[in-house]
């Protein structure tokens, strides 16, 4: 699809960010109201449906019984991915991955392997031989603007609540999975030449470069990423990254919530 | 990052296992337009990483899909030879690879003026030839220098560099062993003149405070590298055999 150059949009955009406001009338840091859902997916060992404004995503979780890596013994594995399919929005189209959705997934899987929430070792179950693999997949429904926060959102939850299926594979009785703490993305883009939370699907379209932040309970990083073209400076990160904690440690929140009910 | 600190990487006298200080980099070398069947190219040599750039175009954009009406498309690849590493690797793209090549591009594509190209492209290949931890902040810098060398116009050059920490101590631009068994590693890519950032990427570890620490270390190397990259560039065309 040729992307048509959304020229009037950008300038309503640029005009918006001049008086302080957006599009749907928020603040430059409000995201939009979140719902989470768990264990909403019965065949899925884990799952989490997001929805975030006119954004819908579902994540499931499921286990299989593998080989160990060989550097990596005693070590089950982890493994996240995104599809974007042309359910989800006009502007996907069928097809092999695209890269939109090598990186989607790439950069939730690295906010999740790397806040260190799963103890990889307590997927082993022989030695040498027999680990738990553990899949996250993420399905986008409805493209709606910051899939990626939903995604990471989704997944994250989805996680938390998987009951390892060892009685199906013959290994021992069910447990559920342990996930200590929980990762959870904040992004932000450049509408109308300065920063936003929680871009809209509009903000996105008439919008600039995308950052992407992921924060542990400790509020350390453990997954950043720039994606598209602009650039900025050291002083608006630093910026963002004082609202990414504070929105971070909410949506936190709104996990353990759910995992309550 | 892999084994979280059950390796020992720093020494008792405080150095790395490789002799260097905590904010010391690998050296770096670049030569421009090595490569003559292309309109631009580089070789980076950043410790014992080999990277080569090529550049073609600007040239008709397609297929017609990918075609920017208002600006030029940078199309990236990055890809590692099969030999470059330990284990061989499978020959072909791998999702590694194209999020590379994404974010890569989506960089040069904040530097390069793609507006003079309306409907065009331009392709940036990069091969690694020899990976030793930091591949793409070194075919970062080739594509750059590549680029320049191709005469196409940019705001500013783009400088690949990566700082990380080991056994909880900020270090810059980790070598294989730190990569591997190292806690976090933070590659970005500077603009040397105006400071600002168009390449972010990050895993691992990092409280606030070691990610400022990170950032200015990364600052502090793309300074020197962009030195390397400008002498590079000058020799090329300052009376050589051009």
């Amino acid at each position: 699809m040729v992307e048509l150059v959304p020229t009037l949009l950008r300038q309503e955009l640029a005009r918006l960010a001049e008086s302080d406001t957006r599009l749907d009338g928020r603040g430059q840091w409000d995201g939009r109201e979140v719902s989470l859902e768990v264990n909403c997916l019965y065949n899925a060992e884990g799952s989490a449906k997001v929805v975030m404004g006119k954004t819908i995503v579902y994540a499931g979780v499921k286990f299989e019984l593998r080989t160990p890596w060989p550097d990596r013994p005693a070590q089950g594995s982890l493994m996240c991915s995104a599809e974007l399919r042309p359910v989800a929005h006009k502007k996907y189209e069928p097809g092999p991955p695209s890269p939109e959705s090598i990186e989607l997934g790439r950069v939730v899987d690295r906010g999740i392997r790397e806040s260190g929430c799963i103890d990889m070792e307590s997927l082993c179950i022989v030695p040498g031989e027999k680990v738990w693999g553990v899949m996250i997949d993420i399905h986008v429904l409805s493209d709606g603007g910051n899939i990626f926060d939903a995604c990471g959102l989704a997944a994250i939850a989805a996680l938390r609540t998987a009951i390892v299926p060892a009685e199906r594979f013959d290994v021992g009785e069910d447990y559920t999975l342990k996930v200590k703490g929980a990762p959870i993305m904040a992004s932000f883009t450049r509408v109308g030449g300065r920063y936003v939370y929680d871009p809209s699907e509009e903000e996105e379209l008439g919008g600039d470069e995308r950052i992407h932040i992921t924060l542990g309970d400790e509020g350390h990083l453990h997954s950043l990423q720039k994606g598209l073209r602009g650039v900025f400076t050291p002083a608006e990160f630093a910026e963002i990254f004082g609202v990414a904690h504070l929105r971070c440690a909410e949506l936190r929140k709104l996990v353990a919530l759910q995992e309550g009910n | 990052m892999g084994g979280y600190g059950d390796v020992k990487l720093l020494r008792d006298d405080g150095l790395r296992l490789d002799g260097r200080k905590l904010d010391e980099m690998r050296p770096v070398t670049i030569e421009a337009g090595i490569l003559p069947a292309a309109v631009g190219s580089a070789m980076v040599t950043h410790g014992l990483n080999v990277a080569v750039a090529a550049v073609y175009g600007p040239m008709e954009a397609h297929p017609r899909k990918i075609q920017r009406q208002d600006r030029a498309v940078i199309d990236v690849r990055y890809n590692m030879a099969p030999f470059s590493t330990s284990d061989r690797i499978r020959p072909g793209f791998n999702r590694r690879s194209r999020e590379i090549s994404k974010v890569i591009a989506e960089a040069l594509e904040s530097v390069v003026l793609v507006e003079r190209y309306p409907r065009s492209k331009i392709r940036v290949e990069i091969e690694i030839l020899t990976a030793e931890a930091g591949t793409r902040c070194a075919g970062l810098t080739a594509a750059a220098v590549a680029l320049a060398d191709a005469g196409i116009p940019m705001r500013d050059l783009i400088v690949g560099v990566a700082s990380g920490k080991v056994e909880d101590t900020v270090v810059l631009d980790l070598d294989k062993a730190e990569d591997n068994y190292g806690q976090a590693d933070l590659p970005v890519g500077i603009l040397p003149n105006t400071g600002e950032v168009a390449f972010l990427q990050m895993d691992g570890d990092l409280s606030p405070d070691e990610f400022n620490l990170a950032m200015e270390y990364n600052f502090k190397a793309a300074a020197e590298i962009h030195e390397v990259m400008v002498d590079a560039l000058k020799r090329r065309y300052e009376g050589g055999e051009n």
